[in-house]
C-alpha cells in the first residue's frame, strides 16, 4: 500500500471527468458544438475583413477545414493546460486539496494523469467535428487525414503536459492560484502554439521561440498535412523535437510541482 | 502503549497582510502556536480542547503534513512530519471539515475510490474496504453509496469523511471537530466509532470545543488556549486539580428569604437564589467542604419548616476546568 498505480489513477480521473460531463448534459452539448461555433465565428469575421481565397492562397488550405482542425487542436491541447491549471483552484474551492496534499500519491504521476481523461473526450469531439468536415471536403483522403489529425492532436496534448504543468505550478508558486492569471496565459500560449497562425508564416525569431513549446511542432505537422506540404523527413523531425522537448521538461515539471507544494505548506493548505 | 504522535515545542506564526486601501498593505503576524508539546499513544483518544483560534487546527495541520512549523519537531510513528512527510502520509487518516472535501458530481463510493487511488490502495482491497466502511458507518443504509455527494445531508457527509480517514486503515487518525453541526444520531455514531478505533489500537487526536463531547470520548485531554497548552490530563485528573469550591444546589418549595442570614452566620456563601421554571426556589451554597456542611444545611432548612424538593451536589465541569486554567478571556 502507498505505491501509486498510474493505471488506477487514470481510471479514477476518468470517472471524475466523465461524471462531470455525462451528469451535466449541457456541458456535453457545448463540447460537441464548440469547434463548429469557433469555426463559424472565425469564418464570419474572416469574410468580413478579407476573403477565403486570399487565406487559401497564403496558407495553402481552405479556411473551413483549417479552422475546424485548429479548433480541435486548440481544444485537445489546451485541455491539458486548463485541467492542470484549473485542478488546484477547484480542489481548494471544494476542500479536497488537504486530502490530496496529505496523500502519498506520486505528484508527477498525478499531474500527468489529470488531463488524460479529457483527451479521450477530445477524440469524441474530433469524431464529431474533424472527421465529418474533412471527409466532406476531401473524401476518403480527408477521412485518412482526419484520423492522423486526431492522433496528432492527442500527441500534441501529451507533449504539452510537462511544460503546461511547469508553467501552471510556477505561476501558482509565485503569484498564488488565480483564474485571472490563467486568462492572461492562455491566449499568449495559443498564439505561440501556432494554432490559428501557422508557424511557417511567422517571423523567424518568433518561430524559434515557438519551437521550444512541444505542441507547436506537432501543430505545424498537422497544418503541413492539411496544406499537402508534409515531407517524411520534416514530419519525423517535428515529432522528434516535440518528444525530446517533452522529456526534457519532465525534471522541471517535478521541481515546479514540489516547489508549489512547499509554498502551500509554508502558508498552510486551506481547509 | 507506545507513542504514536509526538510534538515538541511547536511554534507557528501566520503572516497576514492588512489592506490599507487599494495598493498599500502592512504585514501582520499572528502567533498561532507558542511552544506546543503533546503526545498521543496507540489505543488512546486524546482530545485537543480549546476555543476557536486557540491553535487546534494549526496543530492538526502540522501533524498531518499540511503546514510547516516555524520551529519545533513533530513525529508520527517515529517519522518526522517535515523531513519524512511521505512516510507520515502513508500512516495517517485525516478528517478536517465535515461539510466539504469531496467532489459533488461523484457518488459516495466513487469519491472513496478516487481517494483510495491517491492513497495507493490496490483496487481489489479498496473495493472490500469501501464496502466494509459504508456498512460500518451505515452509509449504505442511508443511500450514500450511490447518491451524489451534493445530495448528502451534513450527517452523511461527516460519515463519508470519517470513512475516507479510515480508508487505508491507518494507525493514526486526526479528527478536527468531527461532529460540528451534526444531528445527534450522526454525532453519537461518530463518537462511538472513535472510541472503537482506540480499542482497535489506533492513536486518535480529536479536536473540539465541545466540553461534553471531549469528556465522553477522550481518555486524555490537552487544553490549548492562545497557542499554548494550559492543562493536560484525564478528565478526572483535570477536575481534581481545580480548587475544591463546589456548589450545593437545593430546590425548595417556598422562598428561603428568612434563612439566608443563618447560612451567612455559619460562614457559608450563598451564591444564587432564584425561582426555577418548575416553580421551585433554587438556593446555591458554595463551599470547599460540602460533605461537612450538608447536615447543617439540611437541619437549618427543615427546622425553618421548608420542604426540600431536590438536593444535589454539583461537580466541577470541564468548562470550569478550562476557565480556571485559561482564564475568562479565552474567546
Amino acid at each position: 500500500m502507498g505505491k501509486t498505480d498510474f493505471k488506477q489513477l487514470v481510471s479514477v480521473e476518468m470517472r471524475f471527468v466523465y461524471a462531470d460531463v455525462f451528469r451535466r448534459k449541457s456541458l456535453l452539448l457545448m463540447l460537441v458544438l464548440w469547434p463548429y461555433m469557433i469555426t463559424g465565428f472565425v469564418l464570419i469575421v474572416g469574410s468580413a475583413v478579407g476573403n477565403p481565397q486570399a487565406f487559401a492562397s497564403r496558407v495553402g488550405v481552405d479556411p473551413a477545414p483549417f479552422f475546424i482542425v485548429s479548433s480541435f487542436i486548440l481544444m485537445s491541447t489546451f485541455v491539458v493546460l486548463d485541467d492542470i491549471m484549473w485542478k488546484p483552484i477547484f480542489d481548494e474551492e471544494v476542500g479536497t486539496m488537504p486530502y490530496i496534499v496529505s496523500s502519498p500519491v506520486n505528484r508527477l504521476m498525478y499531474y500527468i494523469a489529470i488531463p488524460l481523461p479529457r483527451l479521450t473526450l477530445s477524440v469524441v469531439i474530433g469524431l464529431t467535428s474533424v472527421v465529418p468536415v474533412l471527409t466532406l471536403y476531401w473524401g476518403f483522403e480527408g477521412f485518412i487525414t482526419s484520423a492522423l489529425v486526431l492522433l496528432l492532436g492527442i500527441f500534441s496534448a501529451l507533449t504539452f503536459s510537462p511544460l503546461a504543468t511547469s508553467v501552471a505550478m510556477a505561476t501558482y508558486t509565485y503569484s498564488g492560484e488565480s483564474w485571472r492569471l490563467m486568462n492572461v496565459l492562455r491566449p499568449l500560449l495559443m498564439v505561440l502554439v501556432g494554432v490559428y497562425y501557422p508557424r511557417w508564416v511567422m517571423p523567424i525569431a518568433m518561430y524559434v521561440v515557438t519551437a521550444l513549446i512541444p505542441p507547436s511542432n506537432s501543430v505545424e505537422l498537422i497544418q503541413r498535412l492539411l496544406a499537402g506540404i508534409a515531407t517524411v523527413e520534416r514530419s519525423l523531425m517535428l515529432l522528434g523535437v516535440a518528444t525530446a522537448l517533452a522529456v526534457a521538461y519532465l525534471p522541471l515539471t517535478k521541481l515546479s510541482v514540489l516547489r508549489w507544494e512547499r509554498s502551500k505548506l509554508k502558508e498552510g493548505v486551506k481547509v | 502503549m507506545s507513542i504514536a504522535v509526538e510534538a515538541r515545542n511547536l511554534f507557528k506564526k501566520y503572516v497576514t497582510k492588512k489592506r490599507l486601501g487599494l495598493i498599500r498593505s502592512v504585514t501582520e503576524y499572528v502567533e498561532a502556536l507558542r511552544g506546543v508539546s503533546l503526545n498521543v499513544r496507540h489505543g488512546e483518544v486524546v482530545g485537543l480542547l480549546g476555543p476557536n483560534g486557540a491553535g487546534k487546527t494549526t496543530t492538526i495541520k502540522i501533524l498531518s503534513t499540511l503546514l510547516l512549523p516555524d520551529s519545533g519537531e513533530a513525529y508520527v510513528e517515529g517519522f518526522d512530519v517535515v523531513r519524512e512527510a511521505d512516510k507520515v502520509r502513508e500512516r495517517i487518516g485525516i478528517m478536517l471539515t465535515v461539510e466539504k472535501g469531496f467532489y459533488n458530481r461523484l457518488t459516495g463510493r466513487e469519491n472513496l475510490e478516487y481517494f483510495g487511488a491517491l492513497y495507493g490502495i490496490p483496487p481489489k482491497i479498496l473495493k472490500d474496504r469501501i464496502d466494509k466502511l459504508l456498512n460500518l458507518l451505515e452509509l449504505d443504509k442511508l443511500g450514500g453509496s450511490d447518491r451524489l455527494f451534493e445530495e448528502f445531508s451534513l450527517g452523511m457527509k461527516a460519515r463519508l469523511s470519517l470513512a475516507r480517514a479510515l480508508l487505508k486503515d491507518p494507525p493514526v487518525v486526526f479528527l478536527d471537530e468531527p461532529t460540528l453541526g451534526l444531528d445527534p444520531p450522526s454525532a453519537r455514531k461518530i463518537r462511538l466509532l472513535v472510541k472503537e478505533l482506540a480499542r482497535e489500537g489506533k492513536a486518535v487526536l480529536y479536536t473540539s470545543h465541545n466540553m461534553f463531547e471531549v469528556e465522553i470520548v477522550c481518555d486524555r485531554i490537552v487544553m490549548i488556549n492562545k497557542g499554548r497548552i494550559v492543562a493536560e490530563g484525564s478528565p478526572e485528573e483535570l477536575k481534581s486539580r481545580i480548587p475544591k469550591v463546589r456548589a450545593l444546589e437545593v430546590h425548595l418549595r417556598e422562598a428561603p428569604n428568612h434563612i439566608i442570614n443563618t447560612f451567612k452566620e455559619m460562614g457559608l456563601e450563598v451564591s444564587q437564589y432564584s425561582q426555577s421554571s418548575e416553580e421551585t426556589y433554587v438556593l446555591k451554597i458554595l463551599t470547599k467542604n460540602p460533605e461537612e456542611v450538608v447536615d447543617d444545611v439540611v437541619k437549618v432548612i427543615t427546622s425553618a419548616g421548608l420542604d426540600i424538593v431536590k438536593f444535589k451536589l454539583e461537580e466541577p465541569t470541564l468548562e470550569d476546568v478550562f476557565i480556571y486554567f485559561a482564564g475568562d478571556s479565552s474567546g
